[in-house]
């Protein structure tokens, strides 16, 4: 399928339709769940780019210099989440316990009401974006006037500023998970959750790294990226999908041998009903089948796997949030014509975005010096 | 060591120098048409594309990781299974003897340590083939400059047969310097009674010095600072000071009106008062054999095993326990044994704080089953007869 921006207005706009038809036929709580989850997955796809960008800076990485536009291009993504991000507020009074009247009569969460409540809520998400918006000013905007200047001194900038990205990464992430995810059940807590979404997030950008990569090369272009660069990205899919699952696990084996009860009714929701099914499935599509696809050598250097397992790692990243948001008020998974508007809404919104940042700055960053040194990167 | 042995054995390799690692990868192809033997490299790092160039076959050791990763996890699974639901089950913590969630941490350590292992011993001794020390390059005159700034292409001897000339022609055709051919040092003579007296040595000495190590660690380590924890606890020890309570004693004395468990207070304050108690205990065959092992345990040893007042104990003492079967004590109301249970006797002294409470009248029962054993009636028998 090719990308073709008519086509994707099409996509779009019947999905605003459906997402608005949703709205008032399904029902505004149904709504909200899926215009969370979605924000969520692009939010988490955009900040791990921003992620795998800072990281380079910061320890000084040469061999990702050649693909380094990719993940500048998908962080992007953060300019019109920030709309997508102020529509969520609306969620807020209807899905989260913590942010409506209710909750002060709940002695558990009284105490949390002011950090719960709508108007520091909405503060967090502001700083959050301010934060991520200047990340995103200082390294990508900087990283594409190299293109022209060649001045080598944003590199010096950039590895200065890389430190102060990773804590609003760090934190952003962190406040993103317990905010829009662990915020819908407040009695429920987990320290180890922003650290959970962060391999979910890292997996996605990586993942979306490859394929642009890939889609790219497909064209024609970006000639020089060799086979060494991309099994590295399918090395560092290959392990995160074992720190994914590590976190996972390493979060639920304590819950279930301690007990107790605010804590295993999270995830005794999550495993009853049809959410056993998806919890299996997302065993299979977010570990067991990316591991070994995965295992050996020539598979992390061959396109045709890497580009089926990204794909099946965003799809896994994808049910993993649906897995993590929708027990909240689904009894089961559910299906049906809402999931698909807003699938086609935002697929189709995201598409067109990255088809249009696809031609954002040369495919490489010419302006910097190291990317001869990444050009020669071998294994 | 023999030095004419070493000589014995046939040209192993024919080695040649090259300046650069251009020039060594250009050479291979040339000598590899050759088709003298296998080739080999000695390079001071690591240079990209040497594998394609010697068309190396690809390590078998990653395949004998996974198998042995797998291995791991499937025998830490069938271990901790067998152990906590097979041979030992015991509940912990509520869960199922057989909890799959529990055994996941040892399945991952022992597929990680069967791979480490695996890859580890694997390289030393199947690939390395380590008790095999020697190495022809090792005493070759090349050896300072692969270490140093010279790149090395070896034709080494496949299945023993190796023609010195013709790799040299071949060699030097191109392009290698210093060529110069080595021969393999002899397998057994490595393994001689010097050498193995020197390694038994080395071992005893190893063990002595690493014993000797632990020994002072064991001792030391415990009392040492950041060891130490275990004997400076943040705790209250008994007959110890302790800051903790106003009177500066670490153990306290219970709150008044305090009664352990078993041992609640007598309620009669005077002997007459308890002639009134009555056994509370119902007479069923678990209270009698209750009764046997609490007189058995505590009473026996003075009042006899049949309660006639014969001591099992040598009466090497003046006291005269009573004799429960005698017609005195056959009248007696439970009471009466009940205060001198608790109460003491003359030299008797109180049982109170080793008989909980239901062990006193289980012990009363069982003395009424003594006294009617050895007056038994006639009709006693009569029930008995078939």
């Amino acid at each position: 399928m090719s990308l073709n921006a008519k086509r994707l207005w099409g996509v779009t706009l019947l999905g605003l339709a459906g997402i608005l038809a949703v709205y008032f036929v399904a029902g505004p709580a149904r709504f909200w769940l899926n215009w969370v989850l979605w924000f969520v997955f692009l939010l988490t796809l955009a900040l791990g780019s921003l992620f795998m960008v800072a990281l380079e800076h910061l320890v000084s990485s040469r061999w990702s210099v050649p693909i380094r536009r990719i993940p500048e291009r998908l962080s992007t993504l953060l300019l019109p989440l920030v709309p997508v991000g102020m529509i969520a507020l609306g969620a807020v009074p209807v899905l989260y316990p913590g942010a409506r009247p209710e909750a002060l009569a709940n002695k558990l969460l009284a105490g949390k009401a002011f950090w719960l409540g709508l108007p520091f809520f909405s503060l967090r998400v502001a700083l959050c974006f301010l934060a991520w918006l200047l990340a995103l000013s200082v390294l990508v905007r900087g990283s594409l006037r190299q293109d022209e200047s060649r001045d080598p001194q944003f590199n010096v900038r950039a590895r200065r500023f890389a430190p102060l990205a990773m804590v609003f990464f760090g934190l952003g992430i962190t406040v993103v998970a317990f905010d829009w995810i662990s915020g819908l059940e407040p009695e429920w807590y987990s320290d180890i959750f922003g650290i959970y979404l962060f391999a979910g997030a890292f997996l996605s950008a990586l993942s979306g790294t490859l394929l642009m990569v890939l889609h790219l090369q497909g064209r024609g272009r970006l000639p020089e990226v060799r086979r060494d660069h991309l099994y590295n990205l399918g090395g560092f899919i290959f392990a995160f999908t074992v720190f994914w699952s590590y976190i996972g696990f390493a979060q639920y084996m304590l819950m279930w041998y301690a007990d107790l009860p605010e804590e295993v009714v999270w995830y005794q929701k999550r495993t009853q009903g049809g959410w056993l099914a998806v919890v299996i499935l997302m065993g299979l599509l977010h570990f067991v089948i990316p591991f070994f696809a995965l295992l050996t050598r020539d598979a992390k250097q061959a396109g045709r796997r890497l580009h089926w397992v990204a794909w099946s790692m965003l799809a896994a990243h994808l049910l993993d949030l649906y897995w993590l948001i929708f027990p909240v008020l689904m009894p089961n998974p559910v299906l049906s014509w809402p999931e698909l508007s807003f699938a086609l809404f935002f697929l189709g919104g995201a598409f067109l975005w990255v088809h249009r940042v696809r031609e954002l700055g040369a495919d490489l960053p010419v302006g910097d010096a190291f990317l001869k040194q990444g050009l020669e990167f071998r294994l | 060591m023999n030095s004419e042995k070493r000589q014995t054995m046939g040209p192993a390799a024919v080695l040649g120098l090259f300046d650069s690692a251009d020039a060594l990868l250009h050479a291979i192809p040339k000598v590899r048409e050759g088709k003298l033997g296998r080739l080999e490299t000695y390079t001071p790092y690591p240079i990209h594309g040497l594998d394609e160039a010697l068309q190396l076959r690809r390590s078998p050791l990653a395949g004998m990781v996974v198998v042995m990763a797998f291995l791991g996890a499937i025998v830490a699974l069938a271990m901790q299974g067998w152990m906590s639901a097979v041979d030992y089950p015991v509940i912990t913590g509520g869960k199922a003897p057989f909890s799959w969630q529990a055994f996941v941490p040892i399945m991952f350590e022992l597929m990680v340590l069967f791979a480490t292992f695996t890859a580890g011993l694997g390289m030393l001794f199947l690939l390395n083939r380590l008790p095999f020390f020697g190495h022809p390059v090792l005493s070759s005159r090349a050896i300072r400059g692969i270490t140093r700034d010279r790149f090395a292409l070896s034709v080494e001897a496949e299945g023993g047969s190796l023609d010195p000339e013709a790799a040299t022609a071949l060699l030097s055709a191109a392009g290698a310097k210093d060529i110069e051919v080595l021969s393999l040092p002899a397998r057994a003579e490595i393994l001689d009674s010097a050498f193995i007296l020197r390694a038994l040595g080395g071992i005893v000495v190893a063990c002595v010095v690493a014993g000797g190590l632990m020994f002072a660690a064991i001792k030391l380590f415990p009392v040492l600072p950041p060891m130490s924890h275990m004997q400076e606890q943040a705790k209250l020890n008994p007959y110890k000071p302790s800051t903790f309570f106003k009177d500066g004693h670490g153990m306290q004395y219970p709150v008044p009106g305090t009664v352990a468990r078993g041992y609640l207070p007598m309620g009669p304050r005077t002997p007459e008062e308890a002639n009134g108690l009555v056994n509370p205990l119902p007479r069923t065959r678990e209270n009698l054999e209750r009764g046997r092992e609490a007189y058995t345990n505590r009473c026996a040893v003075c009042h006899g095993p049949l309660g006639d007042g014969v001591p099992t104990l040598t009466a090497a003492y003046n006291a005269k326990p009573a004799n429960f079967v005698s017609e005195e004590f056959r009248k007696a109301p439970d009471g009466r044994y009940y205060w001198a249970i608790v109460m003491g006797k003359n030299a008797m002294p109180s049982q109170a704080a080793d008989m909980p409470e239901e062990d006193r009248w289980a012990a009363i029962h069982y003395v009424r089953v003594l006294q009617r054993a050895q007056n038994a009636k006639d009709s006693d028998l009569e029930e008995t007869k078939p």
